[in-house]
C-alpha cells in the first residue's frame, strides 16, 4: 500500500509517515531460534495430549529435534553480521548467539536425563517438556536483546515456567514449598528490577542500553542519582536471579525442594540467562573517563564486595551441609561469584580482558553442574528421593559408570587439571590479575581450596559402602542418564582439548 | 667390519632393550611353555645374544671410527626430537667418539661375558627371566648413559642404571637385608642425583643467560657437541662458575661411583647376586661418574679448585676403603671395598687432569674386577653359598680353573709389573698425579700429595688382595672340614647349621612392622613349599667341584684380557691416550682443534713426572706392591692367623675398627637414621601435631564455624529471606548514593 501511494504522490502521506515512523527492520533469522524453541514447546504440548498413556518418548523426541534445529539455526548465523532488528528489540551478535547456544545445549542435556528420573519419582508429567522449553526461550531472550523491557520479559518467561516446574512434584511438600518460596521471592525481586528499569527510563527517556550508556552525566547530580538508583534496583533484581549474596537465600531451599532435573536446569540455564543479562547491563553501564567520574566507579566497588561475599559465603556454608542438593546449591552460589569476577574483570578493562573467559566458564560450569545433578538424580526410586550424603552410599557398587563420571564432575568443580573447571578458574584468575582486581583473584584462589572439602565429600559418599539394611534406594541406570553423563564428562575434557578452535568459533577472537 | 655404518649405532642400545622387552613380556610364558630346563636355556641364550650382538656392532663401529682419523672421529647421530620447546631442544642423539665407543665396548663386552656366566650361575633360580629382564634393561640403560649425546639422555641412563641396580640388589627381595641394601643404594644415590641435576640446570641457565656470547647460537642447551665449545668460550671468564658446575657434577659422580662419604651403599649392594656385583657394582655402572667427568672435563680444566677436591675425595676414598678391606672376612665385601678403593684411583686421575688415565683404569679395572667378582662367585657357588673366607682354604685343589684365573686377577689388581694390565693403568694414574700441576687447593699442589698417598694405597691393595687370595686358595687347611678346630667361644658362626645362619639373618622379619617381609614361620613354610635355592648349607662333608663351562669360560676370557697383553697394547706408544685425546689435534694455545676444548695442562696427559721421581716411579710402585704381597704371603699363605679367626675378641683393634668401617657407617646410621632421625622426627612430629595440625584444624574450625554462623540466617522463612534481601538492596543503594566512586577508573 505504501508503494501504491508513493507512486501517485512523490511527497505524499506515505512518505511522510515513513519518515516520521520508519518501519522497523525485520530480520526473521534473529528470532528464529527462540521461535523454534517456543514452537517446539507448543508442539510438545499437543503431543502430550495425544500421547499414549504416560509415554513421553515422542515428546522427548520432538523436543530434542526442535532444540537441534534451534541450535542449527544459531550456528548458521555465526557468520552473519551483528544486527539489531525489530526496532531495537532483538539483537543478534556473537555473544547472544553463543549464550543461546549454551541454553539450548543445557536444555537438551536436561531433557535427556529427565525421563528416567521423573519415572522413578512417579511424576512422569508430559508438561515438564514444554515448560522447560519455554523457560529456555526466556533465558534466550535475556541474552538477545539490549532493550531492558525485553530483558525483563525474558526473565519473567524464564521464571514463571520455573515456578511451575519447581512445584511439579505435587505430592511432596518440599517441592511445593520450594515453588512457593521461589515465586514469592522472585516476584519480590522482579518488582525491584522493574522499578529500576522505570528509574532508568525516567532518567534517560529510553529503555535501550546504548542510550543509557550515552546518557550518563556525572555532573548533573539529580540525573546521576536517578540513574544510580535505577542501577541499584536493577542489580538487586539480577543479583537475585544469579543468586549473589545476600540475595541468595532462596537458592538452597529451592534447589533442594525442586525435582532434581529442574534444579539442574535452574542451576545451569537460568544462571546463564542471568549472567548474560548482567553482562549486557554492566558493559552498557561503563563510560569513558572523559566525562569525569565514570559510571562504573560507582557500582564497581559494590559488585566487588558482592563478588567476595558470594564466593566466600557460598563456600563456607556449603562446608556444613548434609544434603547433596543443598551443597550443590551453595556450590552454584560460589560459582556465580567466580563468574561475577570474570565479568567484572572484563568490564573493568575491556581492552585487555575479553568476554571469552566468562563464556568458557559458563559452558564448563553448565556441563559439570548438569552432570553432577544427573548423577544425584540416581538416588530417586519408587517415588522417593533421598538427597542426603548417606543416600549416595554404595552408589559405586550400583552404578560404577555414574560414579566414575561423578568423579570427573567433582574434579572439575574443584578445579583439578586437566578438567575444564581448572582452566576456567585459571582464566578467571588471570583475567582478574590482568585487570587489577588482585584481591578478587586471591579470594577466588582461597575459596577454591575451601571448596575441595565438600566436593570431595560428595565423591567420598558415593564410595562409602552402604550399611546393610540402610541400603538406599536408587533408580537403575538408564540410557538417557548415561548419555547425559557421558556427554557432560566427555565435554569437560573435550572443551579443554578443543579449546582454541572452540573459543574461536564461540567468541570469534581468542 | 671396518666399514660398519656409524648410523647403526642406534641399534647398540636398542638391542639390549629389545632383549629386555622379550624377557619381560615373553620370558615367563616361554619358560612355562618349553618347560623349566629347555625354557631357561632358551631364555638364557636370548639374554646373551642381544648383548653380544651389540658388542659386535659396537666393535665394527669402533673400527670405522678408528679409521676416520682424529679430526673426524666425533660424530653425532640424531634420531628424533625428544623435547622441543621454545629455547630448548633435546633430541634423541648419540655421540660416536672414542670415549663413548670405548665405554660401549666395555659395557657390551664385559656385559656379554657376565650374562653368559649368569646363565650358569642363576640356573637354579626360580625367577630366572626376571633376572635377565633387569640385566638386559641395565645394559640398555648403561649404553644410553655412555652413548647419549646430551646430559638429559645421560641422566636417563643414569637413573635407568640406578633403577636396575636397585632392582637387582633387591633381587631376593623377600630377604629383609637385601631389601634394606637396595633401599640404601637407592636413597644414597638420590644425593648424587641432586648434584647431577643441579649441575645440569646450572649449565643450562649459564649458557642460556650468556647466549649472545656464543656462536653459533644454539638451543640444544644439553648436547655435548653444542655446550662443550660454548662452555669453553664462557667459562674462561667465569672460573667460579666452573667450580660450581664442577663440584655439583662431582657430587653426582660421588653418588654413582661410591666415593667417600657416599660410598656407604656399595658394600651393602653386594647382597645382590654375584653377576650383578661383577657387572654393575664393579665393572660398569659405578664407573659412570668417571665417564661423566671425562665427558665434562672442560669444566674441570677451568677449575683447579674443583679438580683439587676431586683428587682429594678420590684419594681419601682409595685409602679409606683399602683400610676397611683389611677387616672384612666376607669375600665379596673385600672385593666391594677394593672396588671403592679403585674408583678412588680413577677419580684422582680425573682430578689431576690425567683424564685418559682414569678411563684407562676404568677399562682395565672392568676386566680384572669383573674377573675377581666372577671368580669369587664361582668360589661361593662351589662352596654352597658360603661367603666367609675363614671357612675356605686350599681351594686350589678343588677348583683349579677358578684358582688360576683368580690368580691372574689378583696379580692384575696389585699391579704385578709388565705382565698384567693393572700395572699399566695404575702406573699411569700415580705418574699423572705425581707429575701434576693442575689440581690446586689454597695454593697447594694437592695432586702431587695424592700421588704419594696412592703409592701407599698400592701397598695396601697388594696386601689385602694377597690376603684374599691366599686365605681362599691356600692357607694350609680345608677349614670347613674341621669346624671344631676353629670353633671357639664367641664363634661368629658355624657351617653345620646354615639354616640357623640363614634364619638369624631373617630374625628381623618378625620385627618388621610393615608387613611386607615374611615372618620367620612364614619364611620356613614358603621354603618348605618351594626350596629357596639361595641358601644351601655348607657341611663338613662338602667337597667343592669346579663350576660349569658357562661359568669358567667367561673367567678365562676375562683373565686373558687382564694380562699384560691388553695393558701393553693400550699403553705402548700411548695408544689409549691418543685414542681418547689425540695429540695431533691440539694447537699451541692448548685448545683441541676438534672440539675446541681446552687442554689447559697438556703435560698432565704425558702421564709421567719429570726428574728423579719420573725415573724411579716404576721402582717405587713395584716396591710398594712387593711389600704388600710379601706381607700377605708371610701372614696368610700357610694358615688363617688366630688373630683373624672366628673369635672377634682376639682381633687387633685396628682390624676390629676396620671391620666396622671405622664406625663410620654406624655413626651415619645413628646420626641420620636412628637418633638424629628420631630427634628430628620428634621435632617434626611436634611441629606437625601442634603447629601444622593446629593451623589446619583452626582453619577448618574457622571455616565450618563461619559456615555455621551464616547458616543461622538460613531460617527457611520466606519473610526472613526477603528481609535479608531488602537489607542487602538498601545497603546497595545507600552505597551508591553516598560512598561510591572508589575503585580505579
Amino acid at each position: 500500500m505504501y508503494n501504491l501511494l508513493a507512486q501517485t504522490d512523490g511527497n505524499g502521506l506515505a512518505k511522510r509517515l515513513a519518515e516520521a515512523f520508519p518501519p522497523p527492520t525485520i530480520d526473521w533469522p534473529s528470532i528464529l531460534p527462540i521461535a523454534l524453541v517456543v514452537c517446539t514447546g507448543i508442539v510438545a504440548l499437543i503431543v502430550e495430549m495425544l500421547r499414549p498413556r504416560q509415554n513421553n518418548n515422542a515428546i522427548i523426541g520432538f523436543s530434542l529435534v526442535g532444540l537441534f534445529f534451534a541450535g542449527l539455526s544459531l550456528t548458521s548465523q555465526f557468520a552473519s553480521p551483528d544486527l539489531e532488528s525489530f526496532g531495537g528489540m532483538v539483537l543478534r551478535d556473537r555473544f547472544s548467539l553463543t549464550i543461546q547456544l549454551l541454553v539450548v545445549m543445557v536444555t537438551g542435556l536436561t531433557i535427556l536425563f529427565s525421563d528416567g528420573y521423573l519415572r522413578a519419582k512417579r511424576i512422569p508429567f508430559g508438561e515438564f517438556y514444554p515448560l522447560v522449553l519455554w523457560s529456555a526461550s526466556g533465558a534466550m531472550m535475556m541474552a538477545s536483546s539490549k532493550n531492558l523491557l525485553m530483558i525483563f520479559l525474558g526473565i519473567e518467561v524464564l521464571s514463571i515456567s520455573l515456578y511451575v516446574l519447581a512445584g511439579m512434584s505435587k505430592t511432596e511438600t518440599k517441592s511445593e514449598e520450594s515453588a512457593l518460596k521461589y515465586f514469592l521471592l522472585g516476584a519480590f525481586a522482579s518488582a525491584f528490577l522493574l522499578y529500576g528499569i522505570a528509574f532508568m527510563y525516567g532518567a534517560t527517556g529510553s529503555l535501550h542500553l546504548d542510550a543509557i550508556r550515552s546518557a550518563w552525566n556525572p555532573n548533573d547530580e539529580a540525573f546521576r542519582n536517578m540513574m544510580l538508583f535505577g542501577m541499584g534496583l536493577m542489580l538487586f533484581g539480577l543479583a537475585f536471579k544469579a543468586a549473589f549474596v545476600p540475595f541468595h537465600q532462596w537458592t538452597p531451599d529451592v534447589y533442594q525442594g525442586a525435582p532434581t532435573n529442574v534444579t539442574a536446569f535452574m542451576a545451569a540455564g537460568s544462571k546463564i540467562g542471568a549472567m548474560a543479562a548482567l553482562w549486557r547491563l554492566l558493559s552498557a553501564s561503563t563510560t569513558n573517563v572523559d566525562l569525569g567520574a565514570t559510571f562504573q566507579s560507582y557500582w564497581m566497588p559494590a559488585l566487588f564486595w558482592i563478588a567476595i561475599l558470594t564466593m566466600t559465603v557460598g563456600n563456607l556454608v556449603a562446608l556444613v551441609q548434609k544434603d547433596v542438593k543443598r551443597t550443590l546449591g551453595y556450590s552454584s552460589i560460589a560459582h556465580a561469584g567466580y563468574i561475577l569476577v570474570g565479568i567484572l574483570a572484563h568490564v573493568n578493562n575491556p581492552e585487555k580482558v575479553g568476554i571469552g573467559t566468562t563464556v568458557f566458564y559458563l559452558l564448563s560450569y553448565s556441563l559439570m553442574t548438569i552432570g553432577a545433578f544427573a548423577v544425584v538424580s540416581l538416588t530417586a526410586k519408587n517415588g522417593k528421593e533421598g538427597t542426603r550424603f548417606e543416600d549416595l552410599h554404595g552408589l559405586w557398587k550400583r552404578s560404577p559408570f555414574a560414579v566414575g563420571c561423578l568423579i570427573v564432575f567433582v574434579a572439575s568443580l574443584i578445579g583439578i587439571p586437566p578438567t575444564s573447571g581448572f582452566f576456567g578458574k585459571l582464566m578467571i584468575f588471570n583475567d582478574a590479575l590482568a585487570s587489577d582486581l588482585m584481591p578478587l583473584a586471591i579470594v577466588l584462589a582461597v575459596n577454591s581450596v575451601l571448596s575441595v572439602y565438600y566436593y570431595v565429600g560428595i565423591a567420598k559418599a558415593a564410595f562409602v559402602d552402604a550399611e546393610g539394611a540402610r541400603t538406599p534406594e536408587s533408580a537403575p541406570m538408564n540410557l538417557g542418564l548415561a548419555a547425559t553423563c557421558l556427554l557432560c564428562a566427555g565435554g569437560i575434557f573435550a572443551v579443554v582439548i578443543l579449546f582454541n578452535p572452540l573459543m574461536n568459533w564461540l567468541v570469534g577472537a581468542p | 667390519m671396518g666399514g660398519t655404518n656409524i648410523e647403526l649405532i642406534g641399534w647398540v642400545p636398542a638391542l639390549p632393550l629389545i632383549g629386555f622387552l622379550v624377557q619381560a613380556l615373553l620370558g615367563k610364558r616361554i619358560v612355562d611353555f618349553f618347560g623349566e630346563r629347555f625354557g631357561k636355556k632358551l631364555m638364557g641364550t636370548l639374554a646373551v645374544l642381544p648383548v653380544f650382538a651389540a658388542f659386535v656392532l659396537a666393535a665394527g663401529i669402533g673400527m670405522t671410527l678408528s679409521e676416520m682419523g682424529p679430526l673426524a672421529n666425533n660424530q653425532v647421530v640424531t634420531y628424533f626430537d625428544w623435547i622441543r620447546i621454545s629455547g630448548l631442544h633435546v633430541p634423541y642423539e648419540i655421540v660416536v667418539d672414542p670415549l663413548s665407543i670405548t665405554m660401549a665396548l666395555v659395557v657390551t663386552g664385559v656385559g656379554a661375558l657376565i650374562h653368559l656366566y649368569a646363565t650358569g650361575y642363576m640356573a637354579e633360580e626360580r625367577d630366572y627371566t626376571r633376572f635377565f629382564t633387569y640385566m638386559n634393561l641395565f645394559i640398555g640403560a648403561m649404553l644410553i648413559l655412555v652413548l647419549g649425546n646430551n646430559l638429559a639422555l645421560m641422566f636417563i641412563g643414569w637413573e635407568g642404571v640406578g633403577l636396575c641396580s636397585y632392582l637387582l640388589i633387591g633381587f631376593w627381595y623377600k630377604d629383609l637385608a637385601n631389601a634394606k641394601a637396595a633401599n640404601k643404594a637407592f636413597i644414597v644415590n638420590r644425593i648424587g642425583d641432586w648434584g647431577f641435576m643441579l649441575g645440569m640446570f646450572t649449565i643450562v641457565a649459564f649458557i642460556a643467560t650468556n647466549a649472545e656470547r656464543i656462536s653459533p647460537r644454539t638451543d640444544r642447551l644439553l648436547s655435548f657437541d653444542a655446550i662443550l665449545p660454548a662452555l669453553t668460550t664462557l667459562l674462561h671468564d667465569h672460573p667460579a662458575i666452573a667450580t660450581v658446575i664442577g663440584l655439583l657434577l662431582f657430587v653426582g659422580a660421588m653418588g654413582k661411583s661410591a666415593q667417600f662419604p657416599l660410598y656407604l651403599w656399595l658394600p651393602d649392594a653386594m647382597a645382590g647376586p654375584t653377576p650383578v656385583s661383577a657387572l654393575i657394582h664393579a665393572a660398569t655402572m659405578v664407573t659412570a661418574g668417571v665417564v661423566m667427568v671425562n665427558r665434562m672435563h672442560v669444566v674441570f680444566e677451568f677449575s683447579p679448585v674443583a679438580s683439587g677436591w676431586v683428587a682429594i675425595v678420590g684419594c681419601v676414598t682409595a685409602i679409606f676403603a683399602a683400610l676397611v678391606a683389611f677387616g672384612q672376612t666376607d669375600i665379596k665385601k673385600v672385593l666391594a671395598y677394593s672396588t671403592v678403593s679403585q674408583l678412588g684411583y680413577m677419580f684422582v686421575a680425573c682430578g689431576v687432569g690425567a683424564y685418559w688415565a682414569g678411563m684407562f683404569h676404568v677399562v682395565t679395572h672392568a676386566f680384572f674386577k669383573a674377573l675377581l667378582f666372577l671368580g669369587s662367585g664361582a668360589v661361593i657357588h662351589a662352596m654352597a653359598h658360603e661367603q666367609d673366607m675363614r671357612w675356605y682354604g686350599n681351594l686350589r685343589k678343588y677348583v683349579p680353573i677358578t684358582w688360576l684365573t683368580m690368580t691372574i686377577g689378583w696379580l692384575a689388581i696389585i699391579g704385578f709389573p709388565y705382565l698384567f694390565a693393572g700395572f699399566y693403568s695404575k702406573e699411569a694414574i700415580i705418574g699423572g698425579a705425581l707429575g701434576n700441576h693442575h689440581a690446586e687447593l689454597f695454593g697447594a699442589p694437592v695432586g702431587v700429595y695424592t700421588g704419594w698417598l696412592l703409592l701407599f694405597g698400592a701397598l695396601l691393595t697388594s696386601a689385602y688382595m694377597t690376603r684374599l687370595t691366599f686365605l681362599t686358595f691356600n692357607s694350609g687347611a680345608e677349614r670347613w672340614m674341621n669346624p671344631a678346630t676353629y670353633e671357639e667361644a664367641g664363634t661368629d658362626h658355624h657351617p653345620h647349621d646354615d639354616h640357623a645362619h640363614a634364619h638369624r639373618h631373617h630374625a628381623h622379619h618378625g620385627e618388621d612392622a610393615h608387613g611386607f617381609f615374611y615372618t620367620e614361620e612364614e619364611m620356613a613354610r614358603r621354603e618348605a613349599l618351594a626350596p629357596h635355592d639361595h641358601h644351601h648349607g655348607l657341611t663338613v662333608e662338602h667337597r667343592p667341584r669346579e663350576v660349569s663351562p658357562s661359568m669358567w669360560v667367561p673367567l678365562a676370557v676375562l683373565a686373558a684380557l687382564s694380562t699384560g697383553v691388553t695393558g701393553y697394547l693400550m699403553h705402548h706408544g700411548e695408544t689409549f691416550k691418543h685414542w681418547l685425546y689425540p695429540p695431533t689435534t691440539y694447537n699451541e694455545t692448548g685448545l683441541s682443534m676438534i672440539r675446541n676444548e681446552p687442554v689447559v695442562h697438556a703435560e698432565a696427559l704425558t702421564g709421567h713426572p719429570h726428574g728423579w721421581v719420573g725415573s724411579a716411579l716404576v721402582f717405587l710402585s713395584v716396591g710398594a706392591m712387593l711389600i704388600g704381597a710379601i706381607y700377605g704371603y708371610l701372614v696368610y699363605f700357610r694358615r688363617l692367623p688366630a688373630r683373624e679367626g672366628f673369635d672377634l675378641k682376639r682381633w687387633s683393634g685396628f682390624r676390629r675398627a676396620a671391620r666396622e668401617q671405622f664406625y663410620y657407617d654406624g655413626f651415619m646410621l645413628k646420626f641420620f637414621v636412628t637418633q638424629g632421625g628420631a630427634a628430628v622426627g620428634n621435632v617434626l612430629a611436634g611441629m606437625d601435631k601442634y603447629v601444622v595440625d593446629g593451623v589446619v584444624n583452626a582453619c577448618g574450625w574457622l571455616a565450618s564455624g563461619l559456615g555455621g554462623f551464616f547458616r543461622q540466617f538460613q531460617t527457611g522463612y520466606v519473610r526472613a529471606y526477603a528481609l535479608v534481601m531488602l537489607i542487602g538492596g538498601v545497603a546497595l543503594l545507600v552505597y551508591f548514593a553516598t560512598v561510591g566512586q572508589g575503585v580505579a577508573r
